[in-house]
């Protein structure tokens, strides 16, 4: 469970102070898939960074699973992201010159995992969101569809509770962009929590919870029954 | 993620960049194949020098006179005082010494049949043949009793035995004529000495030192040295007989030194030390400029990779662990340099000892030196960039263009 209080962030110092987020309460159960929804500058992707443990609150409290972390060392932070959380992003973000198992595999470099088993989580992943035949290829040899595929994979390799993706299918057409939704379905029936940082309607209707945010303040937060 | 996983990751970057990477590599290979090279030649150049210098005589220490002129006089006429064979036999029981060498000098036109040529005259006592390991290929050696009887005979080096005498003749026994007196030749005898300092001409002669003495109007012991028993403490040995005989001879205005040999290879060393140390310090620049240049293109290399370094933070790198990969990249990249240097300094090495007279010789030592040097290189110019990359905040570098 992740319960953010009255989180601030500010860029910049001085006369050039930047405020982006304005105390934000927010509360997010294991296991649910949330959309944070909002028109660009409104803060969306700067929350998400914090909920990531990329970023520090600039005031606030963060409480993962009852522990303080909003002022937790860089180190501390980095293996949360490393256990806790998978990222999948926009631009995929892909190390270009690594085949899809070594990207997917990358994360457990710094988890300690041996090469042999690092290479076997990496297949099973790959076969998991449908790449079972491109194992061996070149992220320039993929498709962006096959590429958000194995960022998807990454970001599950080290089987973290929250997956974040930041506009996951931005750069995709609308059929390759249902695909990688229906994937993010899929995995959160089967236990994960999803949170996507959107501003298109269509997907964050595959949401149980939409959560809307203008200028760094929640103007709203509903629950879908289907 | 262990060393060699960052090691790989490293090695597989400078690879993605070859060109770049010799490039950057360039300096540190001239720098450390200069450094590698220039000491080689120079301990090269200093055994050689010692070998030629002092190898000749490596445990004799020559004794001679120096005359002190009293108080408010500058020169005056003086003359050395006479040394007898009682001075060597004292000299001979100074402890340290092995054999004491008596001589003289000569210069005489040799005759034999028709051959005619200058020769160099050794004047010898008999200790001068088991002390200066004198080889004598025919006939005898010279015995005290020809120094005390006056013999007029005579040894010929085995240069001057091919100039004046057929191979199938037997030089001993025969009469030559050495400024138109006769001597007998008693003996031939291989020369001690290194080849250049030959006489190529007509060869060399050893005659006992009295009979010089008598026939050419010379003093009977024109030089003196010593032969160590321990050739370590020579110049004690050395300092020890002088101040002996001066002690013995009752000098007032005078008294016998060595020439200290040490002081000379001292100074040689100094003199080659100071040569190595100066070039040195050239490469060493060239090193300095090399690490700069590295430092550089690692700046260029974490700006680059930015995003990289964004991504992999977002998958879990700590700071250290980005540092770490940098700084392996960088020192990496510096060994890697230092190594093709090494391997340039020792083809150098042996093509400078092949074309040239000196023996470049690159020992171990240096060697671990250049690759460590090279390596404290890659550390203290990769961590600026390091630190700037483990710095970086993985957001900013992801939203990076």
């Amino acid at each position: 469970m992740m319960k953010l209080s009255n989180i601030t962030k500010v860029y910049g110092k001085g006369s050039l102070e930047v405020p982006v987020l304005h105390g934000i309460d927010l509360t997010i159960e294991d296991g649910e898939f949330v959309a944070i929804m909002g028109p660009s500058g409104s803060g969306k992707s700067t929350l998400m960074n914090i909920i990531g443990f990329l970023d520090y609150p600039s005031s606030g409290t963060y409480e993962l699973n009852g522990e303080q972390i909003a002022s937790a060392k860089e180190s501390i932070l980095a293996k949360l992201r490393n256990e806790h959380v998978g990222f999948v992003f926009q631009q995929f973000f892909m190390f270009p010159r690594d085949n899809a198992i070594k990207n997917v595999a990358s994360p457990l470099v710094y988890a300690g995992v041996s090469k042999r088993e690092r290479t076997s989580r990496a297949k099973d992943l790959l076969v998991k969101v449908g790449l079972g035949d491109r194992m061996k290829h070149l992220p320039n040899q993929l498709s962006g569809g096959q590429k958000q595929r194995v960022a998807i994979a990454r970001a599950l390799v080290n089987n973290p509770t929250i997956l974040l993706a930041d506009e996951p299918t931005g750069a995709l057409d609308s059929n390759t962009s249902g695909q990688i939704m229906k994937l993010f379905t899929q995995l959160n029936e089967e236990g994960k929590t999803v949170i996507i940082v959107t501003h298109e309607e269509e997907i964050a209707a595959y949401a149980k919870r939409i959560i809307t945010i203008k200028d760094g303040r929640i103007t709203d937060d509903r629950r879908v029954t289907s | 993620m262990n060393i060699w996983e960052s090691f790989k990751i490293a090695l597989s970057s400078i690879w993605n960049h070859k060109i770049r990477s010799i490039l950057t590599m360039l300096g540190i290979i001239i720098g450390v194949a200069a450094v590698i090279i220039i000491v080689a030649i120079g301990q090269g150049t200093k055994k050689q020098m010692t070998n030629e210098l002092f190898s000749t005589d490596k445990n004799a220490i020559q004794i001679y006179y120096e005359y002190i002129p009293p108080e408010g006089e500058t020169e005056m006429f003086w003359q050395e005082p006479e040394l007898t064979s009682e001075d060597i036999q004292t000299l001979a029981e100074v402890p340290g010494v092995k054999a004491v060498v008596a001589t003289n000098q000569g210069w005489g036109m040799m005759t034999h049949d028709d051959e005619q040529g200058e020769m160099q005259i050794t004047g010898v006592g008999a200790e001068f043949f088991p002390a200066r390991d004198i080889k004598v290929v025919e006939g005898r050696a010279l015995y005290a009793a020809d120094n005390d009887g006056l013999n007029r005979v005579v040894l010929i080096d085995t240069i001057a035995r091919e100039k004046f005498f057929k191979e199938t003749e037997t030089p001993i026994g025969e009469i030559i004529n050495l400024n138109d007196n006769p001597y007998k030749v008693v003996g031939v005898y291989e020369s001690p000495l290194p080849e250049q300092f030959r006489n190529t001409e007509t060869g060399e002669m050893l005659m006992p030192r009295s009979v010089i003495s008598m026939m050419f109007g010379n003093r009977e012991i024109e030089q003196l040295s010593v032969i160590a028993s321990d050739p370590e403490n020579i110049s004690e040995t050395g300092r020890l007989a002088a101040d002996t005989l001066t002690t013995e001879k009752g000098l007032e205005d005078g008294k016998y030194s060595t020439n200290d040999f040490e002081d000379y290879e001292r100074e040689l060393n100094t003199m080659i030390s100071l040569l190595t140390l100066l070039i040195g310090s050239i490469a060493g620049i060239s090193l300095l400029v090399g690490g700069i240049g590295v430092m550089n293109i690692m700046l260029v290399s974490v700006t680059e990779r930015t995003r990289e370094i964004g991504l992999r933070k977002a998958i879990g790198a700590t700071r250290r662990k980005i540092l770490l990969q940098f700084l392996i990249e960088s020192i990496t990249l510096t060994s890697l340099g230092g190594l093709i240097g090494i391997g340039l300094a020792a083809v150098g090495s042996i093509l400078v000892s092949k074309f040239s007279p000196i023996t470049a010789t690159v020992s171990p030592l240096i060697v671990l030196i250049g690759v460590s040097f090279s390596a404290l290189i890659g550390i203290i110019f990769g961590m600026l960039p390091a630190n700037k990359a483990s710095k970086l905040s993985p957001i900013e570098a992801l939203r990076y263009e």
